[in-house]
């Protein structure tokens, strides 16, 4: 087999499916595992839930069929209690797939860290560099040429050169880029050098088996020689179940994203009382500035620049503080976030090319905890901290700070009622904001941890190779293994993590 | 305590039900009938006639520019969307079309239902929603508010209007064979 293979078509009920591995979800930790035991000359199966989106007739550049087809729960994942919007790939190359191809890779410091307070001995900064050029390579990461930078990403490096802030042009993971501008929900023009254009095809070329609208259900017999792996084929929208198969396997690879992988744990009996603690959804606030010129920051590169001047980098706090990015996107998202109802939201939505937008990304303490309903479906219970509302007050203020230095005419937060400030005089009303569950829509684009990596039984859910702690030859290999924030995007953290994993796999 | 006499529960529990009765019937009367709807996948005629003047209420007609959720029919968009959603988030979103329906009731004390409100009472008390003490009223308004906004302008005739110029890989000249 050397295709994708699509379990949605009719009457597709595979027998004696056997393999050595079982990789199941496509993303970057589970695409690049794929392709290295593949590439090894593994037997490997990968599954996938999602569908496969490649090319301008699938990736249609339109909000509500991409996220509906393109991400988890349709878009419309939440925490419990509906504040942070919780986003993450459903499809053939997960989160690479609509992510905006930002490449940050883990900080010195972030690995310090984690070797001082959770014994991450064996993975000291020097020890992953291999690992880390390897992901910049699967990446062909490069810096954003100067020529890329859109307006909406220039009027935040204005604001921020204005004040003397410290601020960065990202390194991307794009080749030839079109400047599209929908990075979000897919690049037509396949300029992502993501899983699904690198990892997969290059896993099919040595020989993996790649399935997707196969939904794995239940990993049976996780402690003995051979597994069992129930999963259930979907239609071809992924919205119902068709049919059921099993998949014998003699090692197992979740990394389905942290809920997918908690919960298909879970739902499997598997796992101690750490997994599915230790959750961090890295919550971004969305800040929106109105300009007096046209932006038309929905072409171009959404996300080119960086404010970094109040990101920090500790030893013995790990990534703290902020950093706030501009991003845009197709139409429907600001309109999802604009919610202040009746003709006050319709005549913001009506100066949306004079809006320029940016995310404010504050990383957070891994406090939250994946729980699993009687249902079998994930819920997510993530509070925010005191300490992070207070810190998300001082972005704001500083993200309001760059707009007006910029030139804003107005800067909003889309909150209920919506929090609107016409100079840098109204800073003060950010104090006012409470950040009570369902008083602002949050975004997570970065969640981690839930089944952390560790030396110790009673403080992680696998260890220090990433088996789950209990089992024999069941893995975790996605960002679901981090003690805590890796980076202000994850995809490259992933990539490097599966790597050493993987290594470390081969080299039992 | 005075134990209950079997006559006095009899009468008690007789008591409850004609009043609880008496209110069902109280809400039917006072949600009115809603007109038959052809070709819905899940909301009942009721569910559909709140969800449309939710939708109303939160994108009107008029103002900036003249297209408001009214003119795609973003009820049907919600039930069509919610067909494919799995039984239980079908019955909570029929909960809280009926909380909200009934929410002038409920939470204003008015004798009417949200339907039955005219478009300026509408729009005070949706949102209200938004900014309620309840956190499941603001949990509502939400979820409703985030489909309603994402459906609505990805409709191509209010693009215009907004000042987007539409999906860009069809604005440029680039075609697929010429692509990485």
């Amino acid at each position: 087999m050397s295709e994708v293979l699509d379990c949605s078509a009719i009457g597709f009920v595979p027998h004696d499916l056997k393999c050595d591995f079982l990789v199941i979800g496509s993303g970057c930790g589970g695409g690049t595992a794929a392709r290295v035991l593949a590439e090894a000359g593994k037997d490997v199966i990968l599954l996938e839930e999602g569908g496969d989106f490649v090319g301008p007739d699938r990736l249609t550049q339109r909000d509500t069929p991409m996220y509906d087809q393109l991400y988890v729960d349709r878009g419309g994942r939440t925490n419990k209690d509906r504040t942070v919007n919780i986003l993450s790939g459903r499809v053939l190359g997960g989160g690479g797939v609509i992510n905006a191809c930002d490449v940050v890779p883990i900080h010195d410091a972030t690995w310090a860290y984690w070797q001082k307070h959770h014994g991450w001995s064996d993975f000291s900064a020097s020890a992953m560099q291999p690992y880390v050029a390897r992901a910049l390579a699967d990446l062909s990461a490069n810096r954003i040429e100067e020529k890329q930078i859109n307006r909406n990403n220039q009027i935040l490096r204005e604001g921020a050169q204005a004040l003397g802030w410290r601020g960065e042009v990202m390194l991307h993971n794009r080749v030839k880029c079109q400047g599209l501008g929908s990075c979000l929900i897919g690049c037509p023009a396949s300029a992502k050098r993501n899983p699904r254009m690198v990892s997969i095809p290059k896993a099919l070329a040595a020989g993996a088996r790649v399935l997707i609208r196969a939904r794995a259900l239940q990993i049976r017999d996780a402690t003995t020689d051979r597994k069992r792996v129930e999963v259930q084929t979907m239609d071809s929208k992924g919205y119902h179940p068709v049919n059921r198969f099993a998949i014998d396997a003699q090692t197992v690879i979740v990394a389905a994203n942290p809920v997918g992988t908690v919960a298909l744990l879970r739902n499997s009996g598997i796992g101690n009382r750490t997994l599915g603690q230790h959750v961090s959804l890295q919550p971004q606030v969305p800040i929106v500035a109105l300009m007096p010129d046209r932006v038309n920051a929905y072409d171009g590169i959404p996300q080119a620049y960086a404010l970094t001047e109040f990101e920090q980098h500790d030893p013995d706090v790990g990534l703290s503080g902020f950093r706030v990015e501009s991003i845009f996107g197709t139409p429907g998202v600001l309109g999802s976030l604009v919610s202040a109802p009746g003709a006050t939201g319709k005549a913001l939505m009506a100066q949306l090319d004079h809006v320029a937008a940016a995310l404010i990304l504050i990383p957070d303490q891994p406090v939250g905890q994946i729980n699993v309903r009687h249902d079998g479906r994930p819920e997510v219970d993530y509070t925010l901290t005191a300490e992070w509302k207070a810190r998300a007050r001082q972005a704001i203020r500083a993200a309001a700070r760059a707009y007006f230095a910029a030139g804003a005419k107005s800067v909003v937060i889309p909150a209920a009622p919506p929090l609107l400030l016409q100079s840098v005089d109204q800073l003060a009303q950010i104090d006012t904001m409470t950040f009570d569950p369902a008083t602002i829509s949050l975004i997570s684009a970065h969640q981690q941890g839930g089944a952390r990596l560790g030396t110790e039984e009673s403080t992680s859910a696998c260890d220090l190779r990433g088996q789950v702690w209990g089992t024999r030859n069941v893995f975790v290999c996605d960002g679901s293994v981090f003690p805590s924030s890796s980076s202000s995007h994850t995809m490259t953290p992933i990539i490097t993590m599966a790597h050493a994993l993987t290594d470390r796999l081969l080299m039992r | 305590m005075t134990p209950l006499s079997r006559r006095r529960f009899l009468v008690l529990s007789s008591g409850a039900a004609a009043l609880a009765v008496g209110a069902v019937a109280g809400l039917a009367w006072m949600r009115g009938s809603a007109p038959d709807v052809a070709g819905l996948r899940v909301l009942s005629a009721q569910h559909y006639r709140t969800m449309a003047a939710v939708a109303r209420t939160h994108i009107p007609q008029g103002g900036a520019f003249p297209q408001g959720a009214a003119d795609f029919d973003l009820a049907r968009m919600f039930d069509g969307y919610l067909a494919d959603q799995p039984e239980a988030d079908q019955r909570d979103a029929g909960i809280a079309l009926d909380l909200l329906e009934f929410g002038p009731l409920l939470f204003d004390h008015h004798a009417t239902t949200f339907s039955n409100l005219t478009p300026e009472q509408q729009l005070a008390h949706w949102s209200a929603w938004g900014t309620a003490t309840a956190q499941t009223r603001r949990e509502i308004f939400w979820s409703f508010s985030r489909f309603l906004g994402l459906t609505f302008y990805d409709q191509q005739a209010v693009w215009p209007h907004i000042g987007y110029a539409g999906p860009s890989f069809a604005r440029l000249a680039t075609r697929p064979a010429e692509l990485p």
